[in-house]
């Protein structure tokens, strides 16, 4: 009985395709990697670019509001009704399918990059209660300044002088904002969004970066950023953590995404 | 015999099952018919902060907001409630606790603010941590000193309670308990907490209340502005040559906000001691005495301040009379803010 409802549920998307053109869309699949290794939490061991040997505990951060470039300088950016909270996704390292996101409603054609905003906007950062990546549940979310904490990145490293070894760092809030937007060219392909063609836009995202890429940082000097204040110099960082690896392209299949 | 039974069994099942919608609709009609308070901007008052179009005020929102205002399992181990701390006799402040006491004990760092026209504040706490009302109870609920339970507690224990799930069906429709019905549903009662029917605002003041309310405007009303009684900004009023509490400063960054704290609404002042964020003062006299000589100075000082207050001992009586007229009697025993039966 259930698998039969699960059955009519699942054709219930390719049922209402039918008779018109299906919606396209691209996909960004998210990679987190220290220099040249893949990221593993609490069991890797890496060095930062000040030779610091630390751990990863927790990286979880929001990419919000993204958009694609096309080849004229012009973009395409999705709308979302008012209250909707689509436009924010929280990518969280231990979540495996919170790696992945995907971009509805893109026109056929081709892009050249892409773009989204780290963090969350000023509306949505001074909103009230909202649910979805945005709902205070997901733990997000600062109570001693209001607003939701764009970055969080724990681990451990010998280094630091806290206590357990552990340092923190939690990006939000500020004035000018903590949030920045990241933009990623594809470089000399571009990716196109056909009726068969589903394109990937495949991320490499270093986490080393966050600690090295504009102002380095010594995790025995910054054990903690906890404040706007003193994660700013994180905040330029964090943008640079991100890279187009590679694109692919493969047949979409009917009926589906 | 059986066969009547046999025919009378179905029937009676029939008429149960009609009686039970019948009541609950009957239930429904009832409690939507309470004199739920609503949002409403007494004469000569600004336009409120909070915006409730966004969430209008329903009378099954209201009463489940007060049921959860009430209700000690918001806490971790269910010992705590919102209004542990805030009684309504004391116009929802901590009477005499300098600092409120949450979880096993522990103490928290502020005096617990008492709660009355929310909805005109265009931020939250004694620093201005909360920038939304709907937002504000997730610091009390999420601090190990106060209720020390996260989200991911509380909801669980909302969503297995029959009861809850009723109430939140009536008040938001069909759909999951989540942290945004629930914050909603505080705000309806937290943001409907108004007073605005003291002695003062009914202009019934004595010839002794009257001089302190002349000298209230000459010496205090800047800050505390009328009718709400606060302008809503971060002070600094000469507590302490170096303050201990950082104060405002945690939230702006600023070295010069040290100190300072938000001014706080004076209705209901006389039942809701102790005064100051660390609650250091408890009674009015101590109050006024600290602004005629007790006055430290400091970066964070209020201009204003400096030097402290020119007032005689009967200025300062004058003064306590005319602030013990703006005592809302109405509101302290408004019965639709009082813990709810179970």
């Amino acid at each position: 009985m259930k698998r039969a409802a699960l059955l009519i549920l699942a054709m219930l998307p390719g049922l209402a395709a039918c008779g018109r053109a299906p919606e396209l869309d691209a996909e960004i699949d998210i990679s987190h990697v220290v220099g040249g290794e893949p990221l593993r939490l609490d069991e890797g061991h890496y060095r930062n670019a000040a030779g610091e040997e630390f751990t990863v505990g927790r990286l979880r951060y929001y990419l919000s509001l993204p958009r694609l470039r096309r080849a004229d300088g012009s973009w395409f950016e999705p709308r979302y009704p008012a209250e909707s909270v689509d436009a924010y996704h929280l990518v969280d390292e231990a979540k495996a399918d919170s790696r992945r996101l995907r971009i509805g409603g893109v026109p056929a054609g081709e892009y050249v990059g892409i773009e989204f905003l780290l963090g969350v906007d000023d509306a949505r950062n001074h909103g009230g209660a909202q649910t979805g990546a945005l709902d205070p549940a997901r733990g997000m979310f600062w109570t001693w300044k209001s607003g939701y904490i764009f970055l969080v990145l724990e681990g451990t490293s010998p280094e630091s002088p806290a206590p357990g070894g552990r340092y923190s760092y939690h990006l939000g809030g500020g004035e000018p904002s903590l949030a920045r937007r990241v933009y990623l060219p594809f470089g000399e392909r571009s990716i196109r969004v056909e009726e068969r063609v589903k394109p990937t836009v495949h991320l490499a995202v270093d986490v080393g970066a966050l600690l090295s890429a504009v102002n380095p940082v010594r995790i025995a000097q910054l054990p903690e950023a906890m404040d706007p204040v003193a994660a700013r110099p994180l905040a330029d960082n964090a943008a640079a953590m991100f890279r187009v690896d590679h694109l692919h392209h493969e047949p979409r299949r009917r009926g589906g995404g | 015999m059986r066969r009547r039974a046999v025919i009378l069994l179905p029937l009676i099942v029939v008429l149960l099952i009609a009686a039970n919608g019948v009541l609950r609709q009957r239930l429904a009609d009832i409690i939507e018919s309470f004199p739920t308070p609503r949002p409403a901007v007494p004469a000569g008052w600004p336009a409120p902060q909070y915006d409730f179009s966004s969430n209008p005020v329903t009378a099954s929102g209201f009463e489940l907001g007060r049921r959860l205002f009430h209700d000690p399992r918001l806490s971790r181990d269910g010992s705590i409630s919102c209004a542990s701390c805030h009684q309504q006799f004391a116009a929802f402040a901590h009477l005499d606790h300098r600092v409120s006491h949450g979880l096993n004990g522990a103490n928290g760092t502020r005096n617990a603010p008492p709660l009355f026209n929310l909805a005109w504040q265009p931020e939250l706490m004694w620093d201005g941590a909360i920038h939304d009302l709907e937002l504000q109870p997730l610091a009390p609920l999420g601090n190990p000193v106060e209720m020390g339970e996260a989200l991911e507690g509380v909801l669980p224990k909302l969503q297995s309670d029959a009861e809850y799930r009723r109430r939140f069906e009536a008040a938001f429709g069909p759909g999951e308990i989540d942290s945004r019905r629930m914050l909603l549903a505080l705000t309806q009662f937290v943001g409907t907490l108004r007073s605005a029917d003291s002695r003062y605002d009914r202009d019934e003041l004595s010839a002794q209340e009257r001089e302190g309310l002349a000298l209230f405007r000459r010496h205090c009303a800047s800050c505390h502005r009328e009718p709400l009684f606060t302008d809503y900004s971060y002070r600094g009023n000469g507590l302490d040559a170096d303050s201990a509490d950082l104060g405002r400063s945690v939230v702006s960054g600023k070295a010069e906000d040290r100190g300072r704290f938000k001014v706080p609404s004076l209705r209901n002042v006389a039942v809701s001691a102790p005064y100051m964020h660390d609650g250091r003062f408890d009674t009015l006299a101590q109050v006024l005495r600290h602004y005629a000589s007790g006055v430290q100075d400091s970066p964070a000082l209020d201009p204003a301040l400096r030097g402290g207050m020119a007032l005689s001992a009967e200025q300062q009586q004058a003064l306590v009379a005319f602030l013990e007229s703006l005592t809302d009697e109405a509101f302290l025993q408004d019965e639709r803010y009082s813990e709810p039966l179970p």
